[in-house]
């Protein structure tokens, strides 16, 4: 069932037989699958079929909730994430993360993106000046925003709001982008934006973007992976999945026979 | 393989289900367009040659309309996989069918000049031979079509090459007769493009098969030997 | 379809219910404003009559003579801004655990059970309390143990407002900074406390507004103080009690500065709540 594939360009992520438990329940069974450095890689499939899941377990976000945990490995540049001894905020800083919903922290847009970059870094003013520009440069948000960088981050709008964010997970130089359906809550044009911002940051950066919308998925993305009721169903080139993919179950999802 | 299934939106299915039946429609429309000009050349029948010439503008409005279909689909549906190899498919099958419609008009205006002159012994056998073949490699590409069936699309693929080696077997008694006797040179040249136009509606068809096998396989398999193609469809075949 | 005399009746009806529900809901409000506004135009009036600065340079005078308020005002100065510096970290804390590391513990569970009780408990009892703890035991009413006895009205007030506070702080703007790789007590401190910041102190404004007019716990751990004493480490003066004691009197001058006193307490409170009312309007995350 599982087409795993080495991409040539290199994986930076490697997860291997993972199973993730909420509680009791498993929402993800035996899942391996690798994330191309520098591409995107989508995630894709129907509600509830663990995408989301699979995305917070590579930055361990689940572990702010006691009753979930994950088995098996989580490889990134070839040691294992899902050990006790790694240090969540070494993989935090590497693997930074954009939400469903925008959220600014309450402080101007300046604070809001000198907040990570103090978290692991003591600059000089000017420094910090140089490093939230550049972040504002590469999300695309620099010139809506220079002449107020001192004003609260919650008075852009929602496509802004989303912009800040990703300026925000960049500041403290990642490596890895995971964005869980970082479009959703925005209207078209906003969605458009952030989706050329994707098409741009992934020379830097590997992405992985978790939406339920297929026709994003097949704009954005390079590779991706179809999940159903937490399994694995197929994975492989975006090209591949969308014209003629192998999976019956991948066909009907994707050309709306599902269901 | 395309789905059994419908979609969630029956909207959508009825318009794929629309373009499919108005191809194998066009296609019986050339079918017949074909019957009706060997008919015509054989048996010296005018007044059928002129029917045809004039019904052509059918085949023509036929193409238009399923073009014009496929485009509204691909704006407003942006079919994946299967739907979109249905409505490329489609779009292809239906130029090769329109050219193949008017090379069986070409055929009845050498029927209407053939009508008139002397008839040869044999009564346009050789014609009527590779006419037979040619119609029967059309038939089995829209039965490939209609059912999706990669055999039927196996068998356009290989008669394609029997049906070229028949053209020159044609061609060469052709030339023979000619040589022979040159007043006969003229009506034989008409004879020859007819035959020509014969040839090519087989190549047409032999195309549509290939479409067949990219809608079913996924696979592009136009430009390719016919070795290749067998491999492509009987390798994957228990 | 439907005849119409059919649905006339019907509509006639619905429009009499409206017009009696509107009337009696008019009236009900009406009838309680009556006796608000009534309480604040007696106490402005009668209150109003000895405000002048002697109100806050001179203290409580002696039976029939004249005097200001003075070192009642300080003494529940003094008491309830000990209260606060008492009672308000502590309130803040307690809140942050329930909300930030009690939300699915048992424990949690009964803390704000008892909290709870707390809040509405009869505030004599606080009062009690401190007395056998402290007053008993120093055999002396004393300041400080009136403050504690505020504290411990004060505590409860701020531990809720805290917590629902931070509650309010939706989940999803601590998992971006834990997503930055920010650890928990910076994501509570600089994000959860920033976001909540105007709800807490809203919380303990109103905290504060409640203590300053507490009588009864004051009655026996601070008593009073006819004289100027900013030891705290004795009984104090304090508006409540001040008013308590000149207002039963049969002088007509005490009367007066009790509700001078009564007034000056109202107005406290009300500035209170306006600074508290103008902090929540500020724009906070919806």
């Amino acid at each position: 069932m599982n087409d795993t594939q080495t991409v040539e360009a290199g994986s930076k992520i490697q997860v291997r037989n993972l199973d993730f438990y909420y509680g009791k329940f498993r929402a993800l069974k035996d899942v391996s699958l690798d994330i191309a450095k520098n591409h995107v890689t989508a995630f894709i499939g129907p509600s509830g079929c663990g995408k989301s899941t699979l995305l917070r377990t590579l930055n361990r976000m689940y572990e702010l909730y006691p009753d979930q945990r994950a088995t098996g490995e989580i490889l990134l540049d070839g040691k294992n994430i899902l050990t006790p001894r790694m240090d969540l905020y070494r993989l935090r800083a590497r693997v930074g993360m954009v939400f469903q919903k925008p959220t600014p922290f309450p402080m101007t847009i300046y604070e809001n993106i000198a907040f990570g970059v103090r978290l692991y870094e003591r600059l000089k003013k000017s420094t910090m000046d140089d490093r939230v520009e550049s972040a504002l440069r590469q999300s695309a948000l620099w010139d809506e925003v220079k002449d107020k960088l001192k004003q609260s981050g919650m008075s852009l709008s929602g496509g802004q709001q989303q912009r800040l964010c990703i300026a925000r997970a960049i500041a403290v130089k990642p490596e890895v982008l995971l964005l869980d359906e970082p479009a959703s809550a925005l209207d078209p044009i906003s969605t458009l934006k952030i989706e050329e911002l994707i098409y741009e940051l992934k020379n830097n950066y590997t992405i992985v973007i978790v939406t339920h919308n297929m026709q994003q998925a097949a704009r954005v993305s390079d590779h991706t992976a179809f999940m159903y009721l937490g399994e694995l169903v197929e994975f492989g080139d975006t090209n591949g999945i969308f014209t003629n993919p192998s999976q019956k179950q991948t066909e009907d999802y994707i050309t709306g026979r599902y269901g | 393989m395309e789905s059994i299934h419908t979609h969630i939106s029956r909207q959508f299915n009825a318009e794929l289900e629309e373009i499919r039946s108005r191809v194998l429609e066009m296609g019986g429309l050339v079918e017949q367009q074909i019957d009706q000009a060997i008919h015509a050349l054989v048996k010296g029948d005018v007044a059928l040659a002129e029917e045809l010439v004039k019904n052509d503008y059918k085949v023509n409005k036929l193409e238009v309309t399923i073009d014009e279909e496929c485009n509204q689909i691909i704006a407003r549906r942006q079919p994946t996989a299967g739907d979109l190899r249905l409505v490329v498919a489609v779009i292809k099958t239906i130029t090769d069918l329109e050219r193949m419609g008017d090379e069986a008009e070409k055929i009845a205006r050498m029927a209407m000049r053939l009508a008139g002159e002397e008839r040869p012994k044999n009564n346009y056998m050789e014609i009527q031979a590779l006419g037979n073949h040619v119609r029967q490699m059309l038939h089995d590409a829209l039965d490939a079509f209609a059912r999706v069936d990669m055999e039927a699309a196996l068998r356009v693929a290989r008669e394609d090459e029997q049906v070229d080696q028949e053209y020159d077997g044609v061609l060469r008694q052709l030339i023979t007769y000619m040589m022979e006797d040159p007043r006969t040179i003229s009506r034989m040249l008409n004879v020859i493009w007819a035959a020509r136009a014969l040839e090519r509606i087989g190549d047409h068809a032999c195309n549509i098969g290939e479409y067949v096998i990219y809608l079913v396989k996924g696979k592009d398999v136009r430009h390719t030997s016919l070795e290749q193609i067998e491999k492509e469809i009987l390798g994957k075949n228990p | 379809m439907a005849d119409a005399s059919g649905s006339n009746w019907r509509y006639r009806r619905r429009r009499i219910l409206n017009v009696f529900n509107l009337t009696g809901s008019v009236i009900a409000t009406g009838f309680g404003l009556f006796w608000l506004v009534w309480i604040l135009w007696t106490t402005l009036s009668a209150g109003a009559a000895a405000i002048d600065w002697t109100l806050f340079t001179e203290n409580t005078p002696a039976p029939g003579g004249r005097g200001g308020l003075a070192n009642a005002i300080v003494g529940s100065l003094i008491m309830v801004g000990l209260a606060t510096v008492i009672g308000t970290p502590i309130g803040i804390f307690a809140g942050t655990w329930l909300a930030e590391f009690g939300r699915k513990k048992p424990v949690a569970a009964v803390i704000r059970f008892i909290n709870d009780i707390l809040l509405s408990a009869p505030s004599i009892i606080m009062g009690l309390f401190v007395y056998e703890l402290v007053v008993v035991t120093t055999r002396q009413f004393s300041g400080i143990a009136g403050a504690l006895a505020l504290a411990i009205i004060l505590l409860p007030v701020v531990i809720r407002t805290t917590e629902e506070m931070l509650r309010l702080v939706p989940n999803s703007l601590r998992e971006a900074a834990l997503a930055l790789g920010a650890p928990r007590w910076k994501v509570i401190t600089l994000i959860a406390y920033r976001a909540a910041l105007s709800g807490v102190l809203t919380g303990v404004l109103l905290g504060v507004a409640r203590i300053a007019g507490e009588t009864a716990p004051l009655l026996f751990t601070a008593l009073n103080n006819q004289f100027w004493s900013t030891d705290i480490t004795g009984p104090m003066a304090n508006l409540p009690v001040v008013i308590f004691q000149f207002a039963m009197s049969p002088y007509a001058e005490w009367h007066t500065l009790a509700w001078a006193g009564a007034l000056l307490i109202t107005l406290s409170v009300l500035a209170l709540s306006i600074i508290a009312r103008t902090l929540l309007r500020q724009p906070k995350m919806d």
